[in-house]
């Protein structure tokens, strides 16, 4: 065997371009001396780019691909032929007609012979690595996305947790106080029946301490109401009948405002509700809206009651329980009034436990906590907002149907 | 007429006393009272009341306990029996009456006024409740 003669001198030319089309990559050269028309385009090349040899040799970037992606390539190539030395592109785009966008990773080397200068280039197709570490990333901004929900969710629970053991101490606490007050309650009773000659002053003095037993009747008994919720005794209801019966029990305070009660309420409809719980639900809120309304010309609460399917992905608000989807079919009631509404700094505390604007033996701030936390346990979510037409607040609460 | 003669059991003896007050001060009622629950029946077999008011939660022996032993009295067992208790909240109670039906039978949550308390008793004795 002869050792020292080389492949071309033993099997000519030609045969460099089979080598060549056969390589798993793309190999290309461009003539940097005559306007970088392509000398050399193999199989790989064609199938990457989708352009067959024939049109692409003696041809320019500019010919082949957009101006754009064009212009990208000559200036990389001027820029390696000024420098003479190789350049590694770990990563670029190629646009071909039919294809999604490949990504290549190129090797372009300047050869200079004599007087002229060749560019090869190099390319493999890294698309399918590309775009799964794209998947990859995405996949990750998701989980990161996720993460950060659930630490939410876990502080909401926390929160939840918190007021689940106000709950818990206040049942506690309930017995033995409500123990005493009962025991005061019928004493002070005993002394309006028996002192049958009041003056101005003993009056005042057992007006005051009946009002202050209500009170603290009245607070125990909310606090109480984070604890008991699980004896839920839900039914099917009738929504408006509930409705009237709770402004029936508060027709002596609206006739006394002078409120006027507007009703707008769908036909038929029913909601899966421990009537009780519900009641005291609408109560605290229309009271609230009553409140609200002490100082206003021609006080107004408007009540709205639909069946719709949800749809606002806007809506705040922690949803416990079954959680309600965009899509599925829900009850909606909206009770607004056209009071002074709530001051933007408000807005997110007015659930709090024993947040109140209130002064002290008006409001315990406790209403619209002890509503959230029933609301909640009915599978549905509460919000409330300033009315967009009546100037006043509105309180909108979503339950599944 | 004769009077409705009404077994106060709780193991406060303010309470006892003070429910003997204000219904012997309504004129009509006639009240026992037991503040250790152990006497429970003892005290009834003795005074036979025609209706008894019990304390839910109680030391020894508690509300739910007397009723079952009152229950399984052949003389005492008709005697209808009200449950005072300061374990349900006022929002436990439907609208109208103050009261709450348990498994164990009729509560009537505290604090309770006399008013409310008479007209349990009246409507019990009379078969409504
Ligand atoms: N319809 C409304 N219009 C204006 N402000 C409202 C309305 N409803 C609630 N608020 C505000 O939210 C606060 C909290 O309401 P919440 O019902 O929890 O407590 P409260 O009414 O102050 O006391 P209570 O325990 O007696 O209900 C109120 O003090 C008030 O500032
Ligand atoms: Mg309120």
């Amino acid at each position: 065997m002869d050792a020292g003669g080389d492949f071309s001198e033993k099997f000519g030319l030609k045969h460099y371009q089979s080598i060549l089309d056969n390589l798993p990559v793309a190999v290309f050269a461009k003539d940097a001396t005559d306007e970088f028309r392509f000398l050399l385009w193999n199989k790989k090349q064609e199938t990457i780019s989708t352009i067959p040899r024939q049109r692409a040799l003696g041809r320019t970037d500019y010919d082949l691909f957009s101006q754009e992606s064009a212009q990208y390539f000559r200036e990389m190539d001027e820029k390696i032929v000024r420098s003479g030395k190789p350049l590694e592109i770990p990563e670029e785009i190629l646009e071909t007609g039919d294809r999604d966008e490949v990504y290549l990773h190129t090797y372009k080397i300047p050869i200079f012979d004599h007087d002229r200068t060749i560019l090869v280039g190099i390319s493999e197709d890294v698309t399918e690595t590309v775009t799964n570490r794209k998947a990859l990333q995405k996949a990750s901004r998701t989980i990161q996305a996720k993460e950060q929900e659930i630490e939410k969710t876990q502080l909401q629970l926390i929160q939840i947790a918190k007021l689940e053991s106000i709950g818990q101490l206040a049942a506690g606490v309930a017995h033995e106080v409500k123990n005493p007050l009962n025991l005061i309650l019928q004493g002070v009773e005993y002394l309006d029946r028996t002192i049958t000659e009041k003056d101005e002053n003993t009056a005042f003095v057992i007006e005051e301490m009946n009002h202050a037993i209500t009170r603290a009747t009245k607070i125990i008994n909310e606090l109480v109401d984070f604890s008991t919720s699980s004896r839920f005794d839900k039914r099917e209801c009738d929504l408006a009948g509930l409705l009237d019966g709770v402004l029936l029990m508060l027709r002596h305070d609206c006739s006394r405002l002078d409120v006027q009660i507007d009703r707008d309420f769908a036909e038929g409809l029913t909601v899966h509700v421990d009537q009780a719980k519900f009641e005291q639900v609408i109560l605290n809120v229309v009271i609230n809206a009553i409140h609200a309304l002490r100082d206003v010309a021609q006080p107004r609460v408007a009540i709205t009651t639909r069946k719709s399917t949800y749809s606002d992905e806007r809506s705040e608000g922690v949803r416990t329980g079954k959680q309600i989807r965009i899509g599925d079919p829900i009850v909606e009631i909206e009770i607004g009034d056209n009071g002074a509404g709530i001051s933007p700094e408000h807005l997110d505390k007015v659930f709090d436990p024993f947040f109140t604007t209130k002064p002290t033996g008006v409001g315990t701030g406790l209403g619209l906590s002890v509503v959230r936390k029933i609301v909640e346990l009915h599978d549905g979510f509460i919000t409330i907002t300033n009315h967009p037409t009546l100037a006043g607040a509105m309180v909108k609460i979503v339950l599944p149907e | 007429m004769s009077k409705i003669k009404v077994l106060a059991i709780d193991d406060e003896p303010g309470a006892t006393r003070m429910m003997k007050i204000n219904l012997e001060s309504l004129g009509q009622y006639q009240v026992e009272m037991v503040n250790d629950s152990t006497q429970s029946i003892a005290t009834a077999l003795r005074f036979r009341p025609d209706i008894i008011l019990l304390d839910m939660v109680m030391p020894n022996l508690d509300g739910g306990d007397v009723k079952r032993l009152l229950q399984e009295n052949e003389e005492l067992k008709d005697i209808p029996v009200l449950f005072l208790t300061a374990l349900v909240s006022d929002s436990d109670t439907s609208s109208d009456v103050s009261l709450v039906e348990s498994g164990d039978g009729i509560m009537i949550p505290k604090p309770v006024k006399t008013e409310v308390l008479r007209s349990c008793i009246e409507q019990t004795l009379s078969g409504v409740l």
